[in-house]
């Protein structure tokens, strides 16, 4: 008990249960995972909001993530500076999306900026192939690629612009019943 | 709730975004049009006390188009015509059929009327950058479509900030009127950085306080009590949600498995850690109510312990409160003249409430499977779904991702083949075939399923036989009564992989209904080899000559759950164990095994039926069966890290968990349902043995209890309960018709959905369509009006000069690309006239907002034709914005 006073206080821990799906026991192992990232970076004490935040690189080293292909995507959308630079809160937030209490919608939200690489808030064609390619590890040929992502394309896309919208995306969630347990990183 | 997950759309960058690419690449061209309009000129000096809401709306629209021009005081022509909405192309881009969501209907502060100063900084910061971008723009396309980041430019981020803010008020305040728990969950669910989720919350906790502040400070002291009450209690109950998680097992090695084999896989063993609980609450259920008194009454157990009664489960068991037959029926009385224990009553309710439980946890844990997971079963397709949603998060480890990725690419490459083969129609002849193929299949696997029924039928009244003689030796004796056991289970082990021999003949189309037929068919073989043991239990033994029938079907249960357990151990060594040794060393094409997920649940669900059977016989059977379960649980998990590979195969776990739960639910709990009731209500219990001792059925135990009762005045509504709800034959009459009715309403409402649903979609189609046929028109008119300007030198130079009031909309692509986005106004209206008449002109009888001696009417039109009526069209509009705004200025003001 006396270890969780000495890292949030009881605020903060209140708050951080409100914003999050976690319970405060989860707060602290996931605070923990963070700070087991760069022991010397993170201090132990956080009630005073300490402005930390860890690189990109150490933050795609955890093993949750370190052979995700979509990594620096994931780490991108969830951190503040849009750079995979992630504070404690950008990291509480991602795993709180990813974790299995977050509804379909907004799981779908995330995964629709995941896949849209380009930050237009459109996955295009081009989001579409490096999706691909992210997920075959570049074993199709340029033509099976530009084939696949055609077909999506002319499958999801419902109002015929050529590129999913974030309606579309989530149209083609709902159909897609696993999405819900395969979007979710255990912690 | 008022608002959900369309928060997301509060980024105006979304909704801004809202063009198609194919205008973008027009962009460039249609600014040399806009220049030259001579409307673009014409002060709009009502617009000055523009709305607030156009202008957040519009906040990209902020800066004049005069950046165009370099050597422009840009912020002195701002101020000169006094509003960036001059331009009546600057307001046309609104699209009302989707900006305004209600949610975001507010007016707006105060801040937002004063116009002029915040405007004229942010035109002249903007300047450089949109010099820089209009280059870009012209230069080259591929640019535009990198246009969320010209949103971030500094001369937006004022306007945008406000929006935001007052965006977030309205949030605030829709936040504090909820209640605690639904505000929680709504925070919890904004798409927001958590630096914003707490700014919201904080904001809304302290207007929650000063609201109730305000109200009296008399209650203050009320409020601030009733308030630490409320966090004390959310504290506590987050604590006991913790204490629940705490309590799930092997989250960790969940984890492992998830990060190796995938979700599929995992779900497995989530089904296992499922069944175990049920089995662990039922055990705790049995043990307290059941057992623990018993044992207080219990009498000395004289019988030998061998060993081999482990096996069988007679012998020394038999004696003890692991059966039926061992339960005492009088009342238990530790003290005398206290309270007594009725053990016959405690044996029925117990079992009865646990059934109950069962029933509606299993219930609602469908309800929620299906709900999750059959959203549109029929409407499930392929590629795009796949593709986008088919990466499993869950796995971690660099071999699984290596193979999953490369699993996916056969399965694309294959998906793409099949669609090259697919519109090879097969010919009569061989459809034929294939239905001839089928059907032999069918008839052969239940075919099997009767022999093996057969078989266990002559074998199991053999038994039953051998038993009632009882000659030969005790170990003689033992040992046959494990043939039945040990046959049954060699029948469920084998016949399934003859059955998935026949899916080799059968050559399914679609990987799925292979994976559904050959679930079926054993599901059939399990179900039809347990109801043929039922039936023995029930009609043949239970009207035996034997001491105690229960005991003995107890018995047989027993062996039945112990064998099974020894066999799946078996298979698990030489289906997955030995099989590696042959894959790896002698047979290398064989390759690693694959651990097959729909054989081992529905072995698992084999042994809960059998085990929920046996909860009456033998009370204590859950308790064998956790044991079981976990050590299942590690004896899988050790030989699918050792042997296994994950699977190649799409297994689309959460459809089949679904499926599982389903038939977990449909023909094992309810026929195990029907075996209990037929035992309670119909047949005699033994007379020498057990609780029920002497009576003519089990549930007469609760009628004797009920007659005891009358004579108690206090509890004469247990006996009203019983006699008018649980006896009566109308009760169930009328609740079995108010079921059906609700049923039948709720499928009405479903089949009314569906046609929405299908209607629904036909118009995205359609409203599809539609835009692409404006965009045709659009595209058509852009080049014949681009031939003008060169024409016309003289309307040229009028451009550059007017181009000073073109709002700075232009700024980014995908804003001021306001030509489809106006026209899909009246695309919206009228519909139906539509097609009829071209898309500018069709709104124009509704909104004659040009009066005769509308100044505007009086400027040349460069050209008569078309962009008079495009000019027309927007003049309209116009009008019918600013008569909207003004009826938000009214309601801002009432």
């Amino acid at each position: 008990m006396g270890n969780k006073q000495t890292i949030f206080t009881p605020e903060q821990l209140d708050a951080y249960q409100d914003c999050t799906f976690f319970t405060r026991k989860e707060i602290l192992r996931l605070f923990y995972r963070y700070r087991d990232l760069a022991p010397q970076l993170v201090p132990l004490d956080y009630s005073d909001k300490p402005d930390v935040m860890l690189p990109y690189e150490l933050i795609s080293s955890m093993p949750e993530l370190k052979d995700n292909p979509f990594r620096q995507r994931i780490a991108e959308v969830f951190s503040e500076d849009g750079e995979g630079n992630m504070t404690l809160d950008d990291f509480l937030d991602m795993f709180s999306v990813l974790s299995e209490m977050a509804p379909r919608d907004l799981k779908a939200y995330y995964a629709f900026k995941i896949y849209d690489f380009n930050n237009d808030d459109y996955i295009c064609k081009s989001d579409l192939e490096k999706t691909v390619n992210k997920l075959t590890r570049h074993e199709l040929t340029p033509e099976e690629v530009s084939l696949v992502c055609e077909k999506v394309i002319e499958e999801a896309d419902l109002d015929n612009d050529g590129k999913l919208s974030l309606e579309d995306f989530q149209h083609m969630i709902v159909r897609a019943p696993d999405f819900l347990s395969t979007f979710h990183i255990r912690i | 709730m008022s608002y959900h997950y369309n928060e997301a759309f509060e980024n105006p960058d979304y909704h801004n975004s809202e063009t198609l690419e194919s205008d973008r690449r027009k962009a460039s061209q249609t600014n040399s049009m806009f220049r030259q309009n001579p409307y673009d000129s014409s002060p709009y000096d009502s617009y000055t006390d523009h709305d607030g809401r156009e202008q957040r709306q519009n906040y990209s629209v902020d800066i004049p188009m005069a950046t165009m021009q370099p050597g422009l005081e840009v912020s002195q022509s701002a101020k000169r015509w006094g509003t960036p909405n001059a331009n009546p192309y600057g307001n046309t881009h609104i699209n009302h059929s989707f900006e305004y969501e209600p949610e975001f209907m507010y007016t707006p502060p105060s801040t937002l009327s004063t116009v002029d100063g915040p405007f004229a900084r942010r035109s002249s910061d903007a300047s450089e950058a949109s010099i820089v971008q209009r280059r870009n723009r012209q230069r080259a396309d591929p640019v535009f479509t990198t246009s969320s980041d010209f949103d971030r430019t500094d001369a937006n981020a004022a306007a945008y900030n406000e929006n935001k803010e007052s965006q977030e008020e309205k949030i605030i305040r829709n936040l504090a009127s909820m209640t605690t728990r639904e505000r929680i969950k709504a925070i919890q669910k904004m798409p927001k950085t958590m630096k914003e989720k707490r700014e919201i919350r904080n904001k809304v906790l302290m207007e929650k306080t000063r609201k109730s502040v305000s109200y009296s400070t008399e209650i203050h002291c009320c409020t601030q009590c009733m308030y630490k009450i409320a966090l004390s209690y959310r504290r506590f109950r987050n604590g006991l949600s913790e204490l629940f998680q705490s309590l799930q097992l092997w989250q960790k090695t969940l984890k492992i498995i998830g990060g190796k084999f995938g979700t599929s896989v995992l779900s497995y063993f989530v089904f296992l850690t499922w069944l175990l609980t049920f089995n662990i609450f039922s055990f705790l259920v049995n043990f307290s109510f059941i057992t623990i008194p018993q044992f207080i009454a219990a009498g000395s157990n004289n019988l030998s312990f061998t060993g081999l009664e482990l096996l069988t489960g007679a012998g020394y068991f038999q004696q003890t409160v692991l059966y039926y037959g061992f339960y005492t029926n009088s009342t238990i009385t530790k003290i005398e003249n206290s309270t007594s224990y009725d053990m016959q009553l405690a044996y029925i309710f117990t079992i009865g409430i646990y059934f109950v439980i069962c029933f509606f946890s299993l219930v609602y844990s469908m309800a929620k499977s299906f709900r999750n997971n059959f959203v549109n079963p029929h409407t499930y397709s392929g590629n795009a779904g796949k593709l986008l949603c088919i990466w499993d998060f869950n796995i971690t480890n660099e071999k699984a991702v290596r193979l999953k990725q490369k699993n996916l690419s056969t399965q694309i490459k294959e998906a793409l083949s099949e669609g090259k083969s697919e519109d090879l129609n097969l010919s009569l002849k061989q459809r034929m075939v294939h239905i001839a193929i089928h059907l032999a299949a069918w008839i052969f696997s239940l075919g099997t399923t009767a022999v093996c029924c057969t078989c266990v039928y002559y074998l199991s009244i053999n038994n039953l036989k051998l038993f009632m003689k009882g000659d030969g030796t005790e170990l003689e004796n033992q040992a046959a009564t494990l043939v039945l056991p040990i046959v049954v289970s060699l029948l469920n082990l084998l016949t399934p992989f003859i059955f998935s021999l026949l899916e080799l003949l059968e050559k399914f189309q679609y990987p799925r209904n292979q994976i559904y037929v050959t679930i079926t068919r054993n599901v059939i073989l399990k179900m039809s080899i347990i109801g043929i043991l039922c039936y023995y239990w029930l009609n043949i033994v239970a009207i035996s000559a034997t001491e105690c029938w229960e005991t003995l079907v107890g018995q047989d249960i027993y062996r039945l759950v112990v064998v099974d357990f020894l066999f799946c151990l078996l298979g698990s060594f030489f289906g997955e164990f030995v099989r590696r040794i042959i894959g790896t060393k002698c047979l290398k094409n064989l390759g690693v095994p694959e651990f097959d997920i729909a054989r081992n649940v529905l072995g698992l669900i084999y042994v809960q039926t059998l085990t929920w059977i046996g909860i009456f016989f033998s009370p204590l059977l859950p308790a064998i069966q956790m044991i079981f379960f976990f050590i299942i649980f590690y004896v899988k998990k050790v030989s699918l890290m050792m042997n296994c590979q994950p699977p190649r195969k799409v297994w689309r776990a959460s459809q089949m968990t679904t499926l599982f739960i389903f038939l977990l639910f449909f023909p094992s709990f309810t026929g195990v349902l029907s075996v209990v009731a037929i035992t309670i209500w119909r047949l005699n219990p033994s007379e020498k043995c057990g609780p029920f001792r002497g009576l003519s059925s089990i549930f007469d135990a609760v009628s004797r209890w009920i007659d005891v009762l009358t004579n108690y005045p206090r509890s004469a509504w247990v006996v009203w309960i019983y006699h008018n709800l649980i006896e009566s034959v109308h009760f169930f009459f009328i609740l079995t018709v108010i079921i059906i009715i609700i049923t039948y309403l709720y499928w009405q409402i479903i089949e009314g959905r569906k046609i929405m649903v299908r209607l629904l979609h036909e118009q995205i189609i359609n409203e599809g369509k539609d835009k692409m046929f404006l965009l045709e028109k659009l595209r058509a008119l852009q080049t014949s009006t681009r031939d003008t300007p060169a024409r016309k030198g003289a309307s040229q130079q009028f451009s550059t000069t007017s181009s000073l009031y073109q709002p700075p909309g232009q700024l980014d692509q995908q804003r001021h690309l306001s030509m489809p986005n106006y026209l899909e106004r009246p695309l919206e209206k009228n519909k139906s006239t539509f097609s009829a008449t071209p898309p500018y002109t069709a709104d124009f009888p509704e909104r004659s907002g040009f009066l005769p001696g509308d100044p505007q009417r009086q400027h040349p039109s460069t050209k008569p034709g078309v962009s008079e009526a495009l000019a027309l069209a927007m003049r309209a509009r116009q009008q019918a914005e600013r008569e909207m705004e003004d009826e938000d200025e009214e309601d801002f003001r009432s």
